[in-house]
């Protein structure tokens, strides 16, 4: 390990403890406030030491002294988006989780947004914000009508929980941290890091060579009604190109996921339907089909 | 913005998707409320997503937003097949604690404690006064007749 992999390992593993004082009791039992304060405290300097040093922010001002909006709200929705996912899995209420997430929707489809997907973006807040949390706040009211239970206050395994989860955030970010076009130092010669190529360059590249299968998995992935600029080396308007590519190279998937949504249809009729025996050993079966 | 993502932008994306996906499994791992669980398993899309959508901004190519779609279209399919089987669930045990199915084991497998009866048979600890401890009030007389209603009358 080197000390450029020191800071980031630090930060996580602050993050990993403050996660784990959040968190409920193994049994149930109730923490101290000073768990919760130190905690809280821990989680915070770990979120900022992720937002500031492992994430690098590029400079907020052009050399002009204009200030970079996207820039601002790539970081502010990135703040509020991990901020909430926190709350999601600490609070002691299911309600709050569900509203909680609805905040980390929310704020990843901000983020969408940034990023150029616009559809994207508006299809999120429908289906996630507006039908799926929905549909989990119209559950947990129906299931937890007395309000708070045990089993909100106390977690399965939380250290290994915890142990597992941010081994994995710490290995994503290790194999993250080579992907950069910082100068390494060393020698005063400037090298450049390895940075994956953008795909048309890439295929470009592949288009030399006469019969490959790298190339003909590109040319399938790079027809133009899949590219995101026109000829012209245009932007093509959002919701037009999109459509464009999904209904011709990937018509198919349209067709499948038509299908899936049909079966999952049936099949929750089927599994939340009381009233009929699945069973053929059952006698209310012979009843039922007589 | 019609300009694609430069490389440093893609990280930054990257590592903010990373974040959720950790934390949604964490969630999925540590509680044991069932629609916390499954919140968290669609919080794990979610940063699946983003990623997506920022590697189809940075090679300037639609495919990374289609696969957001499939996502979009299974995490519905998921959510709704999750919520029927937590109805059934819930029908049966009155209660939406993960810890209750697990029986759901191999036949040569040990039985596991749930958490809740260790902890029953573990010694009582001071409950201590913290953001945590619920009111407690201490019972006096007896419990007035009240009818069950139809619609309470399944939790006991």
């Amino acid at each position: 390990m080197t000390t450029g992999s020191l800071l980031p390992t630090l930060i996580i593993v602050l993050g990993a403890i403050g996660a784990y004082l959040l968190l409920p009791h193994r049994h149930g039992r109730t923490k101290p406030r000073s768990a919760h304060v130190a905690g809280a405290a821990l989680t915070a300097l770990g979120f900022l030491g992720f937002l500031f040093s492992i994430m690098e922010p590029p400079s907020m001002s052009k050399p002009d002294g204009h200030f970079y909006i996207a820039a601002t709200f790539f970081y502010v929705f990135s703040a509020l988006a991990l901020g909430s996912a926190v709350m999601t899995i600490v609070s002691r209420n299911p309600i709050h989780s569900a509203l909680w997430f609805a905040g980390v929707v929310l704020s990843s489809a901000g983020l969408f947004l940034l990023a150029g997907a616009e559809f994207l973006a508006a299809g999120t807040v429908i289906v996630y914000a507006g039908a799926i949390i929905v549909m989990f706040l119209f559950v947990i009211m129906l299931a937890q009508m007395e309000g708070r239970a045990m089993y909100d206050r106390s977690a399965r395994s939380p250290g290994t929980a915890v142990f597992t989860c941010f081994l994995i955030l710490w290995s994503l970010v290790y194999c993250l941290g080579s992907l950069a076009t910082r100068p390494a130092s060393g020698g005063g010669e400037v090298t450049f890091e390895p940075v994956p190529i953008p795909a048309p360059r890439l295929a470009a590249t592949y288009r030399l060579a006469d019969n490959n299968s790298t190339k003909i998995v590109l040319d399938r992935a790079l027809r133009p009604t899949s590219a995101a600029q026109n000829a012209q080396g245009l932007e093509k308007p959002d919701v037009a190109g999109l459509g464009e590519s999904l209904y011709t190279d990937h018509l198919l998937t349209v067709e499948l996921a038509g299908s899936l949504l049909f079966a999952a249809l049936i099949a929750s009729i089927v599994i939340a339907n009381p009233s009929r025996s699945l069973r053929s050993d059952d006698p209310e079966f012979a009843e039922s089909n007589a | 913005m019609t300009d694609l993502l430069t490389i440093d932008y893609l990280r930054d994306y990257l590592l903010v998707g990373a974040a959720l996906f950790a934390l949604g499994m964490l969630g999925f791992l540590s509680r044991r409320n069932l629609i916390v669980m499954f919140l968290s398993a669609e919080m794990m899309l979610q940063g699946t997503a983003l990623s997506l959508i920022a590697l189809s901004r940075y090679h300037g190519n639609w495919n990374g937003q289609v696969f957001t779609i499939v996502i979009l279209t299974v995490a519905a399919c998921e959510a709704a097949i999750a919520l029927a089987l937590i109805m059934i669930l819930y029908n049966r045990r009155a209660s939406l604690d993960i810890t209750l199915w697990h029986e759901l084991r191999e036949e040569a497998a040990p039985a596991v404690v749930p958490a809740l009866e260790e902890a029953a048979t573990a010694e009582l600890v001071e409950a201590i006064e913290g953001p945590e401890t619920y009111p407690s009030l201490t019972p006096a007389g007896l419990e007035p007749e009240h009818p069950i209603q139809p619609w309470t009358e399944r939790r006991r």
